[in-house]
């Protein structure tokens, strides 16, 4: 047994040693593994944090690619309503100015066929007169004419009515 | 302490050093290998093992508890240095936290009834001395060779330089060694007071020993043990500053 106090070379090579080789497992096994970990979270959240900022940038970016695309496309819906409009404006003219000429021809149609009818009640009413001439004369002059004479009277007496018309 | 004490009490106190457990030459010097040593080697190897147990297959999101208690313990170590020396001292956190281990677990053992290593003058005597050559190498690398010998013209800067391992070994030394001497006392005057009264078994020594214990043993333990570390530190970080 060595003295209560006393200063033994052996133990304090042993015990230099000893705080040695647990300073350097420490070092290695303890701090050196916590501190590997802890720059790799550290680096993870950086990561994470890089990546959430580059996300939120596609985002921003996306948003305003968007937005151009939705400016566009309002643009030319407006644009396709316009040109349609302008085309119906079109087509109901034309429809107009069609029903317009047609309703000329048919007027004039209908101008035509009162002219031949007016011709035909004048036709008519020429044959009728010339009996109701003959007739009248007969009674008017009481004597036989020959058809030949009857004719032409009746003829010059229609173009007399005609003259006087 | 032995078992059978604690059957018949403690009849006589014996003060001593740590046991002698082997000695050998090495070039005539002879070595011995003591009480303190075997004790010391035991709690390196179980600090290591249980270094290598709490940081084992650590993960970057820790699902072991074990992982966590190894990065607070890191961070503990990291803190009190960051905020004792300074941000550029980091690298003394191994070192600081394998004196405080060392240290702690050292006057600890007594409460597993072995003889503390820091009960031992050598053990104290040698982490002072290891604290004092860094600070004698922080004070050299502050103020150069000539600087730090020209600090020496007056004698008494000796006298303080050489007084700091020497108050640090001694303090350390001094209160684990007195406490361990106080509870021989305790227990051997408990052991008389129950064969005073008569009772074949010391029936005071069972308790009572242990409630002083929590001061000598564990809260002596470490308050020096932080002690160690803190005057180390500041020593070191006050060498590194000039005035």
């Amino acid at each position: 047994m060595l003295d209560f106090l006393s200063i033994d070379v052996g133990t304090i090579i042993f015990t230099l040693c000893n705080l040695l080789i647990l300073f350097l497992v420490f070092k290695k096994f303890l701090f050196g593994r916590v501190y590997k970990i802890l720059d790799e979270r550290q680096n993870d959240v950086t990561e994470t944090y890089n990546k959430a900022d580059e996300s939120l940038e596609h985002a921003k970016s996306l948003e305003s690619e968007y937005s151009a695309l939705m400016q566009g496309a309002k643009e030319e819906s407006a644009e396709i309503i316009r040109n349609a409009s302008k085309k119906a404006q079109q087509r109901s003219d034309e429809i107009i100015s069609d029903a317009k000429k047609e309703a000329g021809t048919i007027l004039a149609k209908a101008d035509e066929d009162v002219e031949r009818e007016k011709k035909r009640a004048q036709n008519e009413l020429r044959g009728e007169i010339s009996e109701l001439a003959v007739l009248v004369a007969q009674k008017v002059v009481e004597k036989e004419i020959n058809e030949e004479d009857h004719d032409r009277f009746i003829n010059d007496f229609i173009e007399n009515v005609g003259d006087l018309k | 302490m032995k078992v059978s004490d604690f059957f018949q009490g403690v009849k006589n106190v014996e003060i001593g050093g740590p046991k002698i457990a082997f000695s050998f030459d090495v070039f005539g010097v002879k070595i011995n290998v003591t009480e303190t040593i075997i004790i010391s080697w035991a709690i390196v190897l179980g600090l290591t093992l249980l270094v290598l147990f709490l940081t084992h297959d650590m993960k970057k999101k820790p699902v072991k508890k074990r992982q966590v208690i190894a990065e607070f313990l890191v961070e503990t170590v990291d803190n009190l240095v960051k905020n004792t020396m300074g941000e550029k001292f980091k690298a003394f956190g191994p070192y600081i936290a394998a004196l405080f281990a060392s240290s702690i677990f050292g006057s600890l053992v007594s409460l597993i009834g072995l003889r503390s290593v820091t009960a031992d003058f050598s053990t104290t005597l040698t982490w002072a001395l290891m604290s004092f050559v860094m600070i004698e190498t922080a004070k050299i690398r502050t103020d150069g060779i000539g600087g730090y010998l020209k600090s020496f013209i007056n004698p008494l800067n000796i006298i303080s330089e050489v007084s700091t391992p020497v108050s640090m070994s001694f303090r350390h030394f001094g209160n684990v060694a007195g406490g361990m001497i106080i509870t021989s006392l305790i227990y051997f005057a408990l052991t008389g007071l129950s064969t005073a009264i008569g009772l074949a078994v010391p029936v005071f020594c069972i308790g009572i020993p242990a409630v002083l214990s929590l001061y000598f043993d564990l809260f002596s333990g470490f308050m020096q043990a932080f002690i160690f570390i803190m005057l180390t530190m500041i020593y070191i970080e006050s060498a590194c500053s000039k005035e």
